[in-house]
């Protein structure tokens, strides 16, 4: 039972996708529609669905599931298998995919009405969820790998979409590049295990880690999932993309950066903490990490004044706390925190737009709306001090400006390389020239 | 020379230019150009658009399309010629045409003159002509007399050297701005809101310096240099040392101003009216912005200038000349020639420098005057059609039966179909149009918010404050009591789920709770409203309230005597001064929506955007009041005692109307009401049908209930941006005894006001009647008219990827500029078309009136609205051309009949008179 409703929450999404591309690919006109009845009974079945399994998963002991079928490909003694995993954690993200997917379904069939690229945004969705529930089941970094690359495409295909216009597509860029840089993470960590450990598989990997095979050379594959989580989590120094990547309409924002996107740290993290768990140092690190986020995120929060930036700051926060929660090991709370989180973001998201009223007709809110807000531990500091806080967290805490030097220190070699090359053309010429003239 | 009154003069010519859009919470309808009101319509937009780098008409093609479709025809073309002529055009190259300049205008909006695009194909059809104008000027080269000079080095920088300002310069301007100006959106308020913005701009700089780069350095040393300096002293000095001649001062600074147009319009805003803040304005003024934006563009400059070797000077004032070649040349003269239908003979006899003065004449005639022409053909058919809809309509023979209530509507626009309607259900109901504030000019307050809110039109200052208060004090200050603590609660949720510790908390408490309000609101908003309503209901639903309106000590509101004159002056526009009926029932309006910024735009547009349910109140409270009748008696108005006034209210969104203080009705009235709400609903569910053409919904086309159903679910959707499409389609205002209106269709498309001729020797109601409704018919015609033809530069874009910002107005995406203007998917199915007023009157009183108002004047002579007027006396039309009145003749056009408004819906897409006869 439970493997027939997981296949079929795999394949339900896919199938969906590959329905919509095809369509698409083959110009067969998609009236609005017929589109939205097609997504409204697809996702009241997708909903049922992960209640199920989830419910299954909650009452089945052992609480995991472990399916295989076979292997994609195989090259000597390396093949990618199709290893999975039901469990509470899986179950989860994907019930709490499901619910808001369609939830954003049915609140774009109104928003985006009319719109041009209501298609677009209805299949990048599909898209998206076949991508997290790959995530969701995944039991091998390299299947996982297959999934997190669809939401990161996703992601970067609808900040954009407002293709048209200068902004949007820089903030795309902005946030490919830091997901590009840290998938290599996952890349990197799937190598290193596979080389050290013959194995990517989640469950596998912690039971092999006590047989010890590699040394000091394994915490590296914490290290690079670490890294990898960086990005989609938002946390630093992989930040600055998040809150300016409020370009695509409300609704994408809000699944994305309020929930489902952004939460895929914690989910990988969740994941692989078993491995972790193992090295203290990591979970420190994971700790320090998620720490500095936190307060950073929310200091420069309270500087922002617009409602999407804002809440994108707010996000980072509190997925910096999961991080220290997963840390201390309290990996069934994070998950909770995860969940809670990412059902307020969205709330939160779609109704940013009634803030104005909603202060305007508030009845405390009267030409002192500042006596509220100002009720914080910061107020004990010196005015002085205040002061500089507030301007350096609205430059955020100059991360941008820390962030160009590192490329510029990265590119350093790079250009000796260039401007070496470039004197040794000269050399080149001028001897070439001299040959030519002796001759 | 002083420098700071030269510079006060600077700054109100600046001033005078910048978008004056109020924080959303409250009515942004105006007229974005109100401050060109005293140039002439097509001058005005021609300087605003190059100010505001957006187009000022449709694109000429969609008006050929139009032509196409026959929405414009041959007689529209001569009259809107005959209309340009008018205008003073300086043609010096016509002698070398050789034709009239009607045929000059003529011929020019049936050509394609494309020769200075190098991305067209030209045709050639007629090889002969083109061989000769290739002969004439083969040689040739012109550069263009329309080619501009640029003082600004932006273009140059962004065009040669890649540096765009929209991503390295404007968001520290924004971040710095919009921080400032917060009203509370953000959890720390700045903590320099009450020392200036330059102040807080150096100690920035100051603070960060060690993390500037680039230009940001020399911005940074050039703040230094100017501390403790008059901003009006640093912006002169800066120009000066630019090198920027100074009959070019305002204009390089409002080019650099309109970079971000919205902030510096919100600057100055709360600059000059700091209490139309959401919250609280802070210190600002316009001359440290301007400063601070001044020495950021001069810091681009020196830098880039200084990085890439060049000379500055050179860039600033360069001259970027539109240069012919001699084959565009020669595509020009033979485009002319073909366009004005010449042959190869006229070419030959041409002389070399006429025919350069000739290309260049019409480059410019082409694109100063063709859109022109088109656009007010386009606007001279429907004018013409209402018009001639109106002269030709016949009376309606049959004798009304008797009157069983009187309806007093708002005169908003979308009200028409509901008149309509209503009088087509119930013949016994008269309609009545006044302006829906019903003359009373208040600030008003609930029973549970202080806040003092103005129902009164924006252009007019209210003078009185008026509040609402419980008849059962006790529960009264209970319920305020709650609704504080809401409030209290509302606002920590919204700070402290932002916060980092706090916001654990609330995330983990409120967080999966968060999933029930959203389910429902999304999927079930009907059932979400009233789930709200039944938890309010439980303990304020029977509560009875009062409106406090009459003058004591504590009150500032009206005496008996003005009472007596505000009720007076409604019903003698309304033409009522014996036959009243037994109920007149007051229609006041508004808009519900949900999750909506732009709420306000959609309310009433005579409350200042609010709903005018106190203005209503007010008003049956004053007309019942046996001490008001009293004084009308004296004043030879005398309202029976069997006639009883109950106040309502409309919602144009939901299309629900409700009726309020119907405790001291007698219980023989309430039935009577109650017979004629039946008819108030089958009109609701007929206009609800009405309403569902303009959705495009086919579903909704033939069923009445789905209709309600459907327009009830837009109003209360979070997800819906389109809750209704506002006052899309204006384009008339019509004051008027109804009768001139009566069984006419009109779309939806006109203001009705109500006013008889024939009570009013002195013409004092018909003064009040159309200044309190025409300027603001004027400026929401205006405000849908800009923000269509140019929804990126005078709208706000689609309302997608909006971002509310500083409690004050939207963004779009994560940093930018505050949008001004609407939303396209407000005006998606709105036209471009002027406001044609039309009055029942004498033409001389209307003169009068006219003369008399000096901002009516304007907008009148400078073609800002058009005017038509119907002397009864004579029965004779006559429309307000340029400066002299035309007598208008009728054509007995023969306008379609229907049966019955529901016919007519068919028709709605192609027709927008029609005729309704049963």
């Amino acid at each position: 039972m439970i493997q027939s409703l997981f296949l079929a929450s795999l394949f339900a999404p896919f199938s969906l996708m590959v329905l919509l591309g095809l369509s698409f690919l083959m110009r067969i006109p998609m009236y609005e529609r017929w589109l939205s009845f097609t997504v409204k009974y697809f996702s009241l079945a997708m909903a049922g669905m992960g209640f199920t399994l989830w419910g299954l998963v909650w009452f089945h002991s052992p609480s995991e599931v472990l399916l295989h079928y076979g292997s994609w490909i195989k090259v000597g003694e390396y093949s990618f298998d199709l290893p999975f995993i039901v469990d509470l954690l899986g179950a989860t993200y994907s019930l709490l995919t499901s619910c808001l997917i369609g939830i954003i379904f049915r609140f774009s069939r109104n928003y985006l009405h009319r719109e041009e690229g209501y298609f677009r945004f209805t299949f990048l969705l599909t898209v998206l969820w076949f991508g997290l529930n790959i995530v969701s089941f995944a039991r091998s970094l390299d299947l996982l790998f297959v999934g997190w690359e669809l939401v990161g495409t996703t992601s970067v295909l609808l900040i954009s979409y407002f293709y048209t216009q200068v902004q949007p597509v820089r903030h795309a860029l902005k946030a490919i590049v830091s997901y590009r840089l840290c998938d290599m993470g996952i890349l990197a960590a799937a190598a290193w295990s596979h080389h050290y450990l013959h194995s990517t598989d989640f469950v596998a990997l912690p039971k092999l880690l006590h047989h010890d095979h590699g040394g000091s050379a394994l915490i590296f594959i914490g290290i690079f999932v670490i890294f990898a989580s960086l990005a989609k989590a938002g946390q630093l120094p992989m930040s600055s993309w998040l809150p300016t990547a409020m370009e695509g309409p409300t609704p994408s924002s809000a699944i994305f950066y309020g929930a489902l996107s952004v939460h895929l740290g914690p989910f990988l993290l969740i994941r692989f903490h078993d491995y972790i768990d193992n090295f203290p140092s990591l979970l420190i690190a994971i700790g320090v990490i998620g720490g500095t986020s936190a307060i950073w995120a929310t200091l420069v929060g309270r500087t922002r004044s617009d409602a999407k930036t804002m809440l994108g700051f707010a996000t980072i926060t509190q997925v910096g706390i999961m991080w220290i929660e997963i840390a201390l090991g309290y990996t069934n709370f994070a998950m909770f925190h995860m969940v809670a989180h990412a059902s307020l973001r969205t709330w939160q998201f779609l109704r940013s737009m009634s803030l104005i009223h909603d202060f305007f007709e508030n009845p405390t809110v009267k030409q002192d709306v500042s006596i509220r807000r100002d009720l914080s531990f910061l107020k004990l500091l010196p005015e002085g001090a205040r002061k500089k806080i507030y301007v350096h967290a609205l430059h955020s805490f100059h991360l941008d400006f820390f962030t160009s030097r590192v490329i510029r220190g990265v590119s350093f070699p790079m250009k000796v390389i260039f401007a070496v090359e470039k004197k040794m053309m000269v050399w080149d010429n001028k001897v070439l020239a001299r040959l030519l003239r002796k001759n | 020379m002083t420098s700071s009154t030269d510079f006060n003069k600077l700054l109100t010519g600046i001033r005078a230019r910048l978008p004056i859009q109020n924080p959303l919470h409250s009515f942004v309808h105006n007229n974005i150009l109100q401050m060109f009101e005293n140039l002439d319509f097509h001058d005005a937009v021609k300087e605003a658009g190059e100010l505001y780098r957006a187009k000022t008409y449709w694109p000429v093609e969609k008006y050929k399309e139009c032509f196409a479709k026959k929405k414009i025809s041959e007689v529209d073309i001569m009259e809107a010629l005959n209309h340009y002529m008018g205008y003073n055009h300086e043609l010096p190259f016509l002698p070398l045409l050789g034709i009239t300049k009607k045929d000059f205008f003529y011929r020019l909006m049936f050509s394609e003159l494309n020769f200075n695009d190098d991305e067209v194909q030209p045709e050639l059809d007629d090889e002969r002509l083109w061989m000769h104008c290739r002969e004439k000027v083969r040689n040739e080269n012109l550069v263009l007399s329309r080619s501009p000079v640029r003082w600004r080095a932006k273009a140059y920088w962004e065009k040669h050297h890649n540096i765009l300002y929209s991503s390295s310069i404007h968001p520290l301007v924004t971040r710095l701005i919009g921080s400032y100006l917060d009203q509370g959106q953000s959890f720390w308020g700045n903590p320099f809101s009450q020392e200036g913005f330059w102040k807080f701009v150096a100690y920035d700089l100051e603070q960060t310096d060690n993390f500037l780069s680039g230009w940001q350095k020399v911005f940074a040393k050039k703040m230094k240099e100017g501390a403790g300096k008059d901003p009006g002293n640093i912006i002169l000095n800066e120009l000066k040392e630019m090198n920027i001649p100074e009959e070019k001062w305002e204009s390089y600074l409002l080019d650099i101003l309109f970079d971000l147009k919205g902030w510096a319009g919100m600057v100055n805003k709360l600059e000059l009216e700091p209490w139309q803040a959401t919250v609280k304005a802070p210190k600002i003024q316009l001359a440290e912005y301007l400063a601070v934006v001044l020495l950021i563009e001069s810091s681009v400059d020196s830098y880039f200038s200084t990085t890439h070797s060049l000379d500055i000077n050179l860039i600033r004032g360069r001259k970027e000349e539109i240069k012919l070649s001699g084959f565009q040349l020669s595509l020009g003269l033979y485009q002319i020639a073909k366009a004005m239908k010449l042959d190869e003979r006229w070419v030959q006899k041409l002389k070399v420098s006429d025919a350069l003065a000739l290309i260049d004449g019409v480059d410019a005639a082409e694109a100063h005057h063709n859109i022109r022409l088109w656009h007010e053909a386009f606007e001279h058919h429907y004018h013409r059609e209402a018009i001639q809809t109106l002269m030709s309509r016949k009376e309606n023979e049959v004798k009304p039966p008797e009157m069983a209530a009187q309806v007093f509507f708002c005169i908003d626009d979308r009200e028409e179909s509901i008149r309509r309607h209503m009088e087509e259900v119930d013949p016994r109901l008269k309609t009545y149009g006044v302006v829906g504030f019903f003359g009373i000019d208040m600030k008003f307050s609930t029973y549970k918010h202080d806040r003092l809110i103005a129902q009164c039109p924006p252009v007019v200052v209210p003078s009185r404050i008026v509040t609402e208060v419980a008849l059962d004090t006790e529960r009264g200050s209970f319920l305020r009591r709650i609704y504080n603590f809401l409030g209290i609660t509302d606002l920590a949720f919204y700070y402290q789920s932002r916060t980092m510790f706090r916001g654990l908390l609330t995330t983990l408490i409120l967080g999966t709770l968060s999933v029930v309000p959203m389910f429902f609101q999304i999927f079930f908003p009907e059932r979400a409203r009233n789930m709200k309503s039944n938890i309010f209901g439980l303990f304020s639903s029977d509560l009875k309230t009062e409106i406090l309106i009459e003058k004591t000590d504590a009150i500032h509101g009206y005496d008996v005597k003005e009472m007596a004159g505000i009720v007076k002056s409604v019903f003698d526009m309304c033409g009522i001064r014996h036959q009243f009926a037994p109920l007149i029932v007051l229609l006041a309006h508004g808009s519900s929506s949900n999750n909506n910024p732009f709420r306000q735009a959609y309310g009433c547009g005579a409350c200042g955007g609010n709903a005018g349910i106190p203005n209503s109140r007010g008003f049956a409270k004053m007309a019942n009041d046996p001490r008001v009748r009293e004084v009308l008696t004296g004043m030879g108005l005398s309202i029976p005692e069997n006639t009883v006034i109950i106040s309502g209210f409309h919602d144009t969104c939901t299309d629900e109307i409700s009726f309020f203080d119907l405790e001291k009705v007698s219980d023989e009235k309430k039935s009577m009401l109650n017979d004629i709400s039946k008819s108030f609903t089958e009109a609701l569910r007929r206009n609800a049908l009405e309403r569902c053409q303009r959705f495009s919904l086919t579903e909704a086309h033939t069923d009445a209930d789905v209709a309600k159903d459907h327009v009830l679910e837009r109003a209360l959707d979070p997800a819906q941006p389109r809750p209704e499409y506002g006052h899309s389609k204006n384009a008339l205002a019509i004051v008027a005894k109804r009768d001139l209106t009566k069984g006419l269709f009109l779309n939806r498309r006109a203001f009705l006001h109500s006013y008889d001729w024939e009570l009013d020797p002195e013409g004092k109601t018909l003064a009040s009647v159309v200044l309190g409704g025409v300027p603001v018919a004027v400026n929401i015609n205006m405000d849908y008219y800009f923000s269509l033809v140019d929804n990126e530069n005078f709208g706000c874009g689609s309302k997608l990827p909006l971002n509310l910002t500083a409690l004050l107005g939207v963004m779009t995406g994560s940093q930018g500029d505050l949008r001004i203007g609407l939303a396209r998917q407000m005006v998606e199915i709105h036209e471009p078309i002027r406001n044609m007023t039309i009055i029942e009157a004498p033409l001389e009183r209307v003169q009068n009136l006219f003369e008399s108002n000096k901002r009516l004047s304007n907008i009148l002579h400078q073609h800002w609205m058009r005017l038509v007027v119907f002397d009864p006396t004579n029965g004779k039309w006559f429309q307000y051309g340029h400066r002299s009145w035309i007598e208008l003749q009728s054509e007995n056009l023969a306008v379609k009949t229907v049966k019955s408004s529901l016919e007519a819906l068919t028709m709605v897409h192609t027709n927008d008179f029609l005729e309704i006869r049963s």
